[in-house]
């Protein structure tokens, strides 16, 4: 289909600085774990989003010095010669597209810890940072501040020669220039302090020396927080920016407008969980009433209809999205083609921001399981191989996360046949009750993007309402069986603390349930509900919210020294401590069941065992841990045993998912996603390697 | 105990449409295929009560050039036994499609015919009364439930507001089947593989006679007056329905 005339703004070029953007779709700065040490990912992951539509691309925050080394967090370099080869390869392959290469120039300050430089960072002032625990900076005077100001001239020629046509000066996250601009991290009182023509002074002089370097060829780009939601300690969009913005637009070619600090980063890469799209459009709107320049800025645009009213609004000039990039590098494309229910939605669920939070692992994205993938396994998100076993017909079982991607890869592999065999009415598994907690309706894309390309496919079909068994399965008449048939959470109490159960904890009981007993099956709690929560991610707190919305007396109980630690790596934690607050839910940590009754619940202190508490309750809900649900496989490898499959001709005998341990979404899909790339490897049940991009040395050379 | 099952594959529309040259008829090229969602539900009807039965066969029928039998395949791989394709090419109308089915209907002598109600693509309703009318037969449309006797069976007949006319009917009898009136059963792929080896008998159609009706011109309609097209993000186009909702019932 062509494109829809509506979106024709969208693809319209525009002008910034010495550089034309060929179309309004830019990737905005983010990390991929890849940084300029592993500059054949780095490069081969940025390229699929200019092959994908995107006019302009971004490295991730760029390091201009080894003083602002963000180890154990990667980042890209542009500390020497060495680094401007390695990210030139990116400018090149960008180039070859069609696409423009832009560096997001970066000093962290104190929020740097310098874990492998062992250097001391440096800042407007001697506070440690909010980020980064038990890091000091040293605080700058004048030689210090010309000093930094020259690693930003030297980084940005460096740019140059790599190739960038784009170079940012960038503060947004609470870096160096904002922290200048910022009275939460400056309480100088020389001329970089206390007004806002001194607080700004740092800012608008590294700008005016960047573009005196290296403007005549690059655009200047400056991304800039625009709100840190912190009152007067923090920047503000009338006292700080718009102001700032008049000072410095003449010397700037693109704005790049966000909010948030660093220690709250969530406001910007927002979980869907508290914000829809398009949340950013007031300040960027603000922004653009000021600057003559053409601003961009993202709001996790997925919708081709909300773009074009930004633009239309007069809020922003460039669509920058980060999140629905990854999720789907083909968005642009997509549009242009008019192929709107192809676009793979992000979800906003920040699984891809955990692992830059956890500090190092590459990019992961529960939608896009090529995502980090692209030159190591060589998976493209959109081009597949007929596989050379396609005269295969194969059998599905369970329509899960996992089962629904491998059904759908294996039909865009050409298979005779794919059937996706489900107990239920419909597609889903656990995805089907999970968007039911609150605020994670969008999480339901995982589904509806599956469900629409399955229907799609040919090849594919989805049979509801069946259960096979082990007999079923063995007659069907498949070559190749993939069992999907997920997980569940344990009814006993069965736990990764005490690796035991709970003695009296049993989800047959009405006074006690799981979580999809509550969800999927409608099972009611009495009004005071105590959760046992040892899995430290979202269904704890999600159940906690949900039942104390429903008017119930929560108490949240967990072995661990937070609550959903794992939600700090997401963002959502700040945000979900705040609702749980308001709800009056009780929060109690470090305590573990060791008895549970009808109406009574014994714990005990995890460093303290003899200090014993008791809790009356009317339920108990099971938060402990997940199990595979292998029956069916167990019963098709132990008792009908793989002879008796390969007599009836199957060749092939899978498992994928949660049945084969319980995770992560994103690994459930990308584990049905790898099955179905690899099917027609030697073996099938084995990940082929992948390329690992390592230094590999020649042990004579170094020993000679 | 012998049903016959008259089966068709229909064309589902793509999201893009362009018409054959001489303007009457949809290009195939735009055009997917598969089994009519009634006749799905008739063969499980079928299926169902020569199981009940204890012997007899199932036969499904179509009337067309080699591409129907994609979807007499369905049938078969869901279980029927056997089927006869009368061989013809090009447009038919519901009229001449019953004519040709009249003639297997009599060298075969059925207890009992099945249609569905309707084709997804013409959407007609007329080939299974047609088809009675051509054989002297007495017919049933639109039934959600039948109960065989000797001789006979009372079969419930669908009509407008949810009422159900309950009907005794003498058989042999020509019945259309509407959606719902069973789960029709899905074919594992080794049914599937099984179907293609099945016997499917080609047939000569006799003179199918003139039309009763003819297609002139297929054309998109012409945008009407007064349709309101509602753009913006989904959010806002919901708000707009609810208040559209609001204005219009207030
Ligand atoms: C995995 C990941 C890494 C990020 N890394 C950076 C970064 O290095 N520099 C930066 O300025 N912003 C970074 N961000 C923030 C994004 O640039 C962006 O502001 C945020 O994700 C909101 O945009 P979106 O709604 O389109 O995702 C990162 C975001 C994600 C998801
Ligand atoms: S991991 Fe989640 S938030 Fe990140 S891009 Fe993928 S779907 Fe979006």
């Amino acid at each position: 289909m062509p494109r829809d005339p509506k979106y024709d703004i969208l693809f319209e070029p525009i002008q910034i600085g010495p550089k034309t953007m060929k179309n309004r779709f830019y990737q905005i700065p983010h990390c991929n774990g890849f940084g300029s040490e592993k500059p054949l990912n780095q490069a081969h992951f940025r390229a699929m989003k200019a092959e994908g539509g995107y006019a302009a691309v971004c490295t991730e925050y760029c390091s201009i010095h080894p003083e602002s080394d963000d180890t154990h967090r990667v980042s890209a370099r542009l500390w020497d010669d060495d680094d401007i080869k390695n990210l030139g390869l990116m400018c090149d392959m960008l180039h070859e597209h069609g696409a423009l290469a832009a560096a997001e120039l970066w000093y962290g300050g104190p929020h740097a810890p310098c874990m492998e430089t062992r250097c001391v960072p440096r800042a407007p002032s001697q506070i440690p940072s909010d980020f980064e625990h038990l890091t000091y900076p040293k605080e700058m005077d004048k030689d210090d501040i010309r000093e930094v100001q020259g690693f930003y001239v030297e980084a940005a020629k460096r740019a140059r020669e790599a190739g960038f046509d784009i170079v940012y000066v960038y503060g947004s996250h609470s870096y160096l220039p904002q922290q200048f601009l910022t009275p939460y991290y400056n309480r100088r009182t020389d001329e970089y302090g206390g007004s806002l023509e001194n607080r700004a002074r740092f800012w608008r002089e590294t700008i005016e020396q960047v573009k005196e370097a290296v403007g005549d060829d690059c655009a200047i780009a400056v991304r800039m927080s625009t709100d840190m939601f912190m009152g007067e300690a923090g920047t503000q969009l009338e006292r700080d920016c718009l102001p700032f913005v008049e000072l410095v637009d003449e010397i700037v070619d693109v704005w790049d407008i966000n909010v948030s600090g660093i220690s709250e980063w969530g406001e910007d890469a927002t979980p869907s969980r508290f914000y829809e799209s398009g949340r950013l459009l007031p300040w960027q709107k603000a922004v653009k009433g000021v600057s003559k320049k053409p601003v961009l800025g993202v709001g996790r645009f997925t919708s081709p209809d909300l773009m074009v009213e930004a633009i239309n609004d007069g809020a922003l000039d460039i669509i920058a999205t980060c999140r629905p990039s990854i999720s789907d590098p083909f968005l642009p494309k997509k549009i242009d083609e008019g192929r709107l229910d192809d676009i793979r939605e992000c979800i906003g669920c920040n699984i891809c921001i955990s692992r830059w939070e956890i500090g190092g692992p590459p990019l992961i994205c529960t939608q896009n399981a090529t995502a980090g993938e692209e030159y190591r396994r060589g998976w493209h998100p959109e081009k597949f191989e007929k596989a050379a076993n396609a005269d295969n017909d194969v059998l599905i079982v369970g329509a899960g996360p996992a089962g629904m991607e491998c059904a759908r890869v294996l039909g865009e592999r050409g298979m005779r046949r794919v059937h996706l065999v489900e107990g239920q009415d419909d597609m889903g598994g656990i995805m089907r009750w999970i968007p039911q907690f609150p605020g994670l309706g969008e999480w339901a894309r995982v589904v509806n993007y599956r469900k629409i390309q399955i229907d799609k496919l040919k090849n594919v079909e989805f049979i509801p309402n069946t259960k096979l068994d082990a007999e079923g399965v063995k007659n069907y008449g498949a070559e190749i069986v993939i069992v999907a048939t997920g997980g569940y959470w344990a009814t006993d109490g069965l736990n990764g603390c005490t690796h035991d159960t709970i003695p009296g904890a049993d989800a047959s009981q009405a006074w006690c349930a799981t979580p999809e007993q509550i969800m999927a099956e409608g099972k009611s709690t009495g009004d005071k509900v105590l959760i046992v929560d040892n899995d430290g991610y979202f269904t704890g707190v999600s159940l906690a919210e949900k039942l104390a919305e429903e008017g119930k007396q929560v108490t949240l109980m967990t072995h661990l020294g937070h609550i959903a630690p794992y939600m700090h790596f997401t963002l959502e934690a700040p945000n979900m401590h705040r609702k749980l607050h308001k709800l009056k839910v009780e929060i109690v940590t470090y305590q573990i069941p060791t008895e549970i009754k009808e109406g009574n619940v014994t714990s005990a202190h995890v460093y303290d065992e003899e200090h014993l508490t008791e809790w009356g309750v009317d339920s108990v809900v099971l938060v402990t841990q997940r199990r595979s649900n292998e029956a069916l496989y167990r019963e098709l490898k132990d008792s009908v045993g793989i002879d008796a499959l390969v007599s009836e001709g199957i060749t092939g005998f899978y498992r994928i998912g949660d049945c084969v341990a319980p995770r992560l979404v994103a690994d459930c899909v990308f584990d049905g996603h790898r099955l179905a790339r690899e099917i027609d490897s030697d073996n099938p049940e084995v990940p082929l390697p992948f390329k690992r991009e390592r230094h590999v040395i020649e042990r004579e050379a170094v020993l000679a | 105990m012998k049903v016959l099952v008259c089966v068709k594959q229909v064309a589902v529309l793509g999201d893009e449409v362009e018409f054959t040259d001489d303007e009457r008829d949809v290009d195939p090229d735009y055009l997917d295929f598969a089994l009519n969602e009634w006749d799905s539900y008739a063969t499980e009807e079928a299926l169902r009560l020569v199981e009940a039965a204890g012997s007899g066969e199932v036969v499904v029928v179509s009337v067309g050039d080699e591409d129907m039998e994609d979807g007499m395949r369905r049938c078969l791989a869901m279980g029927a036994d056997r089927g006869i394709r009368v061989e013809a090419e090009g447009r038919l109308d519901p009229i001449q499609v019953a004519r040709a089915l009249a003639e297997v209907v009599q060298s075969e002598s059925p207890d009992l015919v099945f249609a569905g109600v309707q084709s997804s693509d013409s959407v007609q309703a007329a080939t299974g009364n047609a088809l009675a009318g051509l054989l002297d037969l007495p017919s049933v449309a639109v039934v959600t439930k039948i109960d065989l006797g000797d001789g006979k069976a009372t079969v419930n007949r669908e009509l407008e507001g949810g009422l159900v006319d309950v009907v005794e009917v003498d058989t042999p009898a020509v019945i259309t089947i509407q959606t719902g009136i069973n789960e029709p059963r899905y074919a594992t792929l080794r049914a599937i593989k099984q179907a293609e080896e099945k016997e499917i008998d080609m047939r000569q159609a006799g003179d199918l006679g003139e039309p009763g009706s003819r297609v002139r011109k297929m054309f998109v309609p012409p945008k009407g007056e007064g349709a309101e097209m509602l753009d913006g993000g989904a959010a806002e186009v919901a708000q707009r329905i609810k208040e559209i909702v609001q204005e219009k019932t207030a």
